[in-house]
């Protein structure tokens, strides 16, 4: 596993988490390096939230520690929590009671970095109704409002739990614009939990995926998009693929003798396998961010 | 550490100031039911007692209300709010347990102002009707034992005696509120379920009962039956945190005219609601306290 270097925004050790025999989290060690914008990518259950609310000490893990801009999750929570913009999984988390003019009024009181201007104009961008009660909203209306309550702060990092879940398309790419906008004006580390890895194609420069709770994998997108690729072979009768070339899915027969797979590793080192087992490599492709992740979950799945 | 950018907390007294705020806001509904269960008390009194000429008491007995109100409020303080796992509370830059106490001490505040509001239409009722505020009343005491509770009295066995509420127990709407909302509090912040708690020590105590009945021993049978009646009636108990007992020593008897009269077993006594006082709210805050504990930081997982 590729690590990031020193200065990680978010860092985790040993992290372990269960829900009684069920396992959330196993060992992880996530790395999040400053400034960046690190996708976490996985199977349901497969610990993305829980790893979240333990950052955010909302849940406690049975081991290891967590740090946030050199916080620690724990013993310094409130000051760690301070630092984060956080959206939850679940939009029902907002207090119902409250109408969403009241709930900003109320989250402003507890960040003195709150931006009163960018809030508004957040309110505006958005479109939210300040005189509904939050308990009364939409999904989609609750995620915008869950949205501004994280941004207005300009936190210097974002935790962002499926943050466009129950958008509609106008909404999320709306949504979309206005976090790359932020993105541009606040220095902001990102870590980001999501099925929908197109959507951030273009802001992704790291990626973790996460597999039944353990991280497999952890890599800069460039190392990601390099050393995941799609290979077609030129194969001789009765070729069997070496059992040392790391591929995410089963071997499809093309045309002729060729055959093709999503192959992991360095393109020499691959080339240099298929070489050695007198198959020959036609060309290869190289594959978008999701397509490379989910390559990853594939082959850690298998 | 590192030479990362770092944003401040807020500070406690800002969290402190914004939840009394925050409970306000979202109360306003709960707030004007009660303000016109309060009109309609009012009104009552009005229509019963003082246009029918007679005088409104302003006595101890009527603290039972603040302290419904007490026993009430932190239901409505922490209903919708997820108060085990991730909710939206615990996700505020604020120390945990500290964030949990200021949201019950804010809740006291307005308690405080719901019973001060209470305690002032009951003054000016007591004016208007021409009633005495710290006037004497004449209590019937009894000085034998009566024998069945609502039965004759014992001939002889009572004699008038004057008593004078002594100004200190108009505390006591705000402590017996605060006593009670203390060990509500402590129920909603501790436990998960505090109603299921609260079956399930019911459904304990019938079923000691039930096994003493079967055993035929009157002791384990009436177990329940007494430790209700020390924790309620009890010299320290609830109704001496409450009323200073004026409810407890209470009972009826019948005069040999066939009359049902009022009649006390013993005088309020000051000191024992003041016992009672410090006890429950010094029990409520530990107890607080400790429920508050559960949510704090450094929580087991």
């Amino acid at each position: 596993m590729r690590r990031s270097p020193d200065g990680a925004a978010v860092e985790t050790s040993g992290l372990s988490k269960r829900y009684g025999r069920t396992v959330a989290l196993e060992d992880v060690a996530l790395q999040v390096p400053e400034g960046s914008f690190y996708v976490l990518v996985g199977e349901n259950g497969a610990g993305k939230s829980s790893l979240l609310e333990i950052l955010m000490n909302l849940e406690r893990a049975q081991s290891g520690t967590a740090t946030i801009l050199g916080l620690d999750s724990v013993e310094q929570g409130a000051r760690a929590r301070a630092q984060v913009g956080y959206i939850p999984e679940h939009h029902r988390q907002l207090p119902r009671w409250m109408k969403c003019g009241d709930l900003l009024r109320h989250v402003a009181r507890y960040h003195p970095a709150w931006d009163e201007a960018y809030a508004d104009q957040l309110v505006d961008r958005f479109g939210l109704k300040l005189d509904r009660r939050a308990g009364s909203q939409s999904k989609g209306e609750a995620r915008r409002l869950q949205f501004a309550l994280a941004l207005a702060h300009r936190p210097p990092l974002l935790l962002l739990d499926e943050p466009t879940d129950g958008l509609d398309p106008l909404i999320r790419s709306r949504t979309m614009s206005l976090l790359v906008e932020h993105l541009a004006d606040s220095p902001t580390t990102v870590l980001v939990s999501t099925h929908r890895v197109q959507e951030l194609d273009s802001l992704a420069d790291h990626i973790g995926v996460l597999q039944e709770g353990r991280l497999v994998a952890q890599m800069s997108r460039d190392d990601l998009l390099r050393t995941v690729r799609r290979y077609r072979l030129e194969v001789p009768e009765g070729w069997q693929p070496p059992p040392d070339l790391r591929a995410a899915e089963q071997w499809r027969a093309s045309t002729g003798r060729a055959m093709q797979a999503t192959l992991i590793g360095e393109e020499e080192v691959v080339v240099a396998r298929v070489t050695a087992s007198d198959a020959t490599v036609v060309d290869t492709t190289t594959l978008s961010l999701e397509e490379a992740a989910v390559a990853l979950l594939a082959e850690a799945a298998r | 550490m590192s030479g990362f950018r770092h944003n401040s907390a807020p500070a406690t007294r800002a969290v402190l100031r914004e939840q009394i705020r925050a409970v306000r806001v979202e109360n306003v509904r709960i707030a004007l039911v009660v303000a016109g269960l309060l009109l309609f008390f009012i009104g009552l009194v009005v229509d019963e007692v003082i246009l029918e000429g007679g005088d409104f008491p302003f006595h101890p007995e009527h603290w039972v209300l603040p302290a419904m109100a007490g026993l009430l409020l932190p239901f409505a303080l922490w209903r919708g709010e997820e108060r085990r796992g991730a909710g939206f509370f615990w996700s505020l830059p604020v120390d945990r347990r500290q964030h949990a106490l200021l949201r019950v001490a804010a809740g006291w505040v307005w308690l405080m102002v719901v019973v001060a509001v209470f305690v002032l239409a009951l003054l000016a009722l007591t004016l208007v009707s021409g009633g005495q505020i710290l006037g004497e009343r004449t209590l019937r005491l009894l000085t034998l034992p009566l024998e069945t509770p609502g039965g004759p009295l014992p001939p002889g066995g009572v004699r008038e005696v004057p008593w004078t509420m002594t100004p200190l127990l108009w505390l006591a709407p705000f402590t017996g509120a605060t006593g009670a909302y203390l060990v509500v509090s402590t129920l909603a912040l501790g436990l998960k379920r505090p109603l299921r708690w609260l079956a399930g020590t019911f459904v304990l105590m019938l079923l000691i009962a039930v096994t003493g009945d079967f055993a035929n021993s009157r002791r384990v049978a009436q177990v329940p039956a007494r430790l209700l009646d020390a924790v309620m009636n009890g010299r320290w108990g609830w109704d001496a945190l409450i009323t200073a007992r004026t409810e407890s020593l209470k009972t009826e008897g019948l005069l040999p005219t066939g009359e049902s009269v009022v009649v006390w077993r013993a005088l309020p006594d000051l000191g024992d609601w003041a016992i009672a006082t410090a006890l429950w709210i010094g029990l409520g805050l530990v107890a607080v306290w400790l429920a508050a504990s559960r949510h704090r930081e450094n929580r087991g997982a």
